[in-house]
């Protein structure tokens, strides 16, 4: 890729960001509902109409909505995400205290959706030759369409109160002793729902990427100079078929973290998503602000990954030129 | 091959298991939602329902004082300080564990001494003496002495965002003898003081909060009380450990630590209550899980009757809905009986038309809910609502069909809809329910929360909290058509009845006048029909008797209290 394609491509994404950052601030605020009820408590039916305006007015509510932007930028332009109505503290604060857990609960199940994805894809390409990976289709389409929070509630239902062998919310155990083995066994369960509710769309491109890459004729040539089966789907043809499931894992990431919001709910867990939650129904527009825009920035810095990884795996995009036929 | 042949099709097993698994609950709390003014006093308590019996005698004594015990909590409550915690309940029953006031209700509901060892008030009922307990200290060391209550009066008529402000704004001066005496002067009579605030503040520590100039951003380290537990840890959204105070005058709590955790997902709670990682629930269980819990070996649910209240509010400005006889004929179709046992499973009150829960003092016991749908339909005959091709009735030339909003996160509600749908339909009223996230309903039936600015729906699941049940002045805020004196008249209503007798509630002198104007008050709204009274769902929650069964029901708060740890009565 040319430094002049590289910067356009980067030109791209930033516009994309600043879309996205005027966006972060339009919906919230374009929600029914406002924050009133957060920032006057429990006796909120009770407050007077000036006690009213002089809440709104605290935090700036009272401002036209153009001021409210403007401000809302500089303070995104230097760093500053403002501060939540929930407990006026900072919102960057709020989101790097939740940030570890989010990458842990994301990272490891990338990890595992692409390395079950891939197992399946390819074990399910393999079958195909042999006419059989309809029953494996039909599971994986319909571990698919079942919603992640309802997967969850069966694995809290069967491993945690059933069995009893996994704890079922939380991060660590309250008033436990804590340690590396404490955070991982409630690792468990949020990662398997979201390895479960994920590892489908990279199973089917995996698979169908195979199958693409079985008929073709290079591989024809392999087969009839007697290459051993496994030696052929592992090295042959999977190798060449990872190339859209690459793009497929680094996008994924956009999806793991919506699906995160979902978990880290049904499992009281303490990440970003959890916290986007709460922040929208309390109507916190600072931190509602912020983790959308940490989300965007993570999904925006994905795809981009993506892009400049590409030619890195595929030399034809490399060398454009050289493959025309 | 075979053994291929049957791995293949795992993922399809894996499915039919999670299919037949899955009549496994999910559902909400059913009183809670953004109700509104939560939580305080109530009336007439009662022990809980445990069945005390420990299994072996090892049990037994470990089950008398437990070292630690895990509690869920439906929401974070901030850093549990006056000025941060968020609900009424039970934000404000945690705050108990670390806030002492100066009285205390007990089961029943009734005032005791706690900070003040002794009260009097003097015959012309405005002049509040109170004498403070010896030797109490704060948990950092510091003693408690009468200036902290002068400051903490001062405070919250100071710092208007309190629950306490209101309470206290008769208050002409606070004056203190010595260091354990005060007295309070009020402007009129209030037979409600000694409930609120003395039994609802708790006592601030002038010496770490008159630096306090920001109190909605006062931290965990601020949360310093002389109560029953000191605040030890707090990870916002996850937990608390509350750790025993062991100076307590009381004593030293029977339980050593407990460990709060924050859920953000009710069913998951009650998953982990199962599996033994809880010993109580202070989310209110739902109905279907009832059976379930009193059946368990292992399981026990404390119960009493609630004060929240489940309401079809109308909006009497509709056309229409602005007609009284639609909206009789509404309540008439309407069989609260039906309600009670398919949504509540029995796990219920019955409804008084005029809002009001029987249990209450304020109730007028003679008023009941009539179900009567020949009646229905001979009131909408009457006023030439005749049903058209589609069995819908219309007015005028206005088909009675109306959009019934309800919060989606909320299925006993929601279920409850579907019940009136049916019933509404069998005398041609249609109903299209209209599911929504709770704070978009908010938005179209309180608009700011503030009835002045009008309103913009037909019918709303409604519910109102506990505290509205025990105070007049709120029930008369219900109906009053002025938006000064009827704050919480959501419906709009505009009745001559209703207003007069909002407006003798207010101008009541005595305990004796309010009580009647209370019932003609019921009576008023029962008949111009602003909303249908639906029922009053039970308080239950689960807990592990194993672990520890000290818990004290009161009536209205449920088992979280300091009550259930100390004998401060």
């Amino acid at each position: 890729m040319t430094t002049r394609r590289l910067s356009l491509r980067v030109g791209q994404y930033l516009l994309v960001l600043l879309l996205a950052v005027g966006l972060n601030f339009a919906l919230p605020r374009a929600m029914p509902g406002g924050p009133l009820a957060t920032l006057g408590g429990e006796d909120v039916g009770l407050l007077g109409a000036e006690e009213r305006e002089q809440l709104l007015a605290e935090y700036d509510l009272d401002r036209p909505l153009p001021e409210q932007f403007g401000r809302y930028l500089a303070g995104v332009a230097t760093g500053d995400l403002g501060t939540s109505f929930v407990d006026r503290r900072p919102v960057s604060e709020r989101l790097l205290a939740r940030l570890p857990w989010t990458l842990l609960l994301v990272g490891s199940s990338l990890v595992l959706t692409t390395v079950v994805g891939v197992a399946v894809g390819a074990w399910a390409a393999g079958r195909r030759e042999r006419r059989r990976d309809t029953g494996t289709i039909i599971g994986v389409l319909a571990i698919d369409a079942a919603p992640p929070f309802w997967i969850g509630m069966l694995l809290i239902a069967g491993f945690g109160v059933q069995l009893g062998w996994l704890p079922t919310f939380g991060a660590v155990t309250p008033g436990g002793p804590g340690g590396l083995g404490d955070v991982l066994a409630h690792l468990v369960l949020p990662v398997t729902t979201l390895t479960l509710a994920g590892f489908a769309q990279t199973a089917l491109v995996t698979r169908s990427s195979m199958l693409s890459v079985l008929g073709s004729e290079p591989l024809f040539v392999a087969r009839a100079k007697g290459v051993p089966r496994r030696r052929l789907l592992g090295r042959h043809a999977l190798r060449t078929a990872a190339l859209p499931v690459h793009t497929l894992v680094l996008m994924e990431m956009g999806w793991l973290i919506g699906g995160a919001v979902v978990v880290e709910t049904v499992f009281s867990y303490p990440g970003v998503g959890r916290l986007l939650f709460e922040a929208v129904l309390a109507r916190d527009f600072p931190v509602m602000q912020g983790a959308f825009l940490l989300l965007t920035v993570t999904v925006i810095a994905a795809n981009l990954l993506a892009d400049l990884t590409y030619p890195l795996l595929d030399p034809r995009v490399r060398h454009p030129v050289e493959v025309t036929q | 091959m075979r053994a291929r042949r049957s791995r293949s099709n795992l993922p399809l097993l894996l499915v039919a298991i999670a299919l037949a698994a899955a009549c496994s609950s999910v559902a909400d709390d059913p009183a809670g939602g953004a109700d509104a003014p939560e939580g305080s006093d109530t009336e007439v308590g009662q022990r809980n329902a445990e069945e005390a019996d420990a299994q072996e005698g090892g049990a037994a004594t470990d089950a008398a004082s437990p070292v630690a015990l895990t509690i869920a909590i439906g929401g974070d409550e901030g850093s549990l300080t006056p000025y941060t915690y968020r609900t009424g309940y039970p934000g404000w029953n945690l705050l108990g564990l670390v806030w002492d006031t100066l009285l205390v209700l007990d089961a029943s509901n009734e005032p005791q001494p706690l900070l003040a060892a002794d009260w009097s008030v003097d015959d012309a009922g405005t002049t509040w003496t109170l004498t403070l307990r010896e030797g109490v200290t704060w948990h950092d060391g510091e003693p408690f002495t009468a200036d902290d209550v002068a400051f903490t009066f001062d405070y919250v008529t100071r710092f208007t965002q309190s629950r306490w402000t209101n309470a206290v704004a008769g208050v002409v001066d606070v004056t203190v003898v010595d260091d354990l005496a005060v007295t309070v002067e009020l402007d009129a009579p209030d037979p409600e003081f000694a409930v609120r605030p003395l039994a609802d503040m708790p006592m601030l520590p002038e010496h770490i909060w008159s630096s306090i100039d920001e109190p909605e951003a006062a931290t965990s380290d601020h949360a310093v009380g002389t109560g029953p537990y000191r605040l030890t840890e707090y990870e916002q959204d996850q937990r608390y450990r509350l750790d025993a105070n062991a100076d307590y005058f009381a004593g030293p709590p029977r339980v050593e630590v407990l460990n709060i955790a924050v859920f953000a997902d009710p069913s998951t709670a009650f998953a982990a209550l199962r599996s033994g990682e809880l010993d109580m629930s202070a989310i209110q269980l739902e109905p279907q899980l009832v059976e379930q819990f009193e059946a368990a070996d292992d399981l026990a649910v404390a119960r009493g009757s609630g004060f929240a209240s489940t309401l079809l509010q109308i909006n009497t400005e509709r056309l229409v809905l602005d007609r009284t006889e639609v909206r009789q004929a509404i309540g008439l179709a309407i069989d609260p009986s039906e309600l009670l046992e398919v949504v509540l499973l029995g796990t219920g009150t019955a409804p008084n038309p005029g809002f009001v829960h029987p249990d209450s003092p304020l109730a007028d016991t003679s008023l009941t809910h009539t179900f009567d749908p020949g009646a229905a339909n001979d009131l909408l005959d009457d006023i030439g609502a005749a049903p058209g091709v589609d069995g819908v009735r219309a007015l005028d030339g206005e088909p009675l069909s109306f959009e019934l909003l309800v919060y989606a996160d909320n299925p006993p509600r929601i279920r409850a809809a579907e019940l009136l749908q049916e019933l509404l339909a069998e005398v041609g009223i249609e109903v299209l329910i209209s599911p929504q996230e709770a704070a978009t309903v908010d938005d179209q039936v309180w608009p700011g929360f503030d009835v002045s600015q009008g309103r913009d729906f037909d019918l709303s699941m409604w519910g109102w909290s506990a505290p509205v049940m025990l105070d007049a002045g709120r029930i008369a805020a219900l109906g009053h058509s002025d938006p000064a004196i009827g704050s919480l008249n959501i419906g709009g209503l505009d009745d001559a009845a209703v207003d007069a007798a909002a407006d003798a509630v207010q101008a009541a002198e005595d305990a004796e006048q309010r009580q009647a104007a209370a019932q003609e008050l019921q009576a008023a709204l029962a008949d111009a029909r602003p909303f249908v009274t639906l029922y009053y769902a039970d308080e239950i929650f689960g807990y592990r008797p194993a672990s520890y069964d000290g818990w004290v029901f009161q009536d209205g708060q449920g088992i979280l209290s300091k009550l259930s740890f100390v004998d401060v009565v």
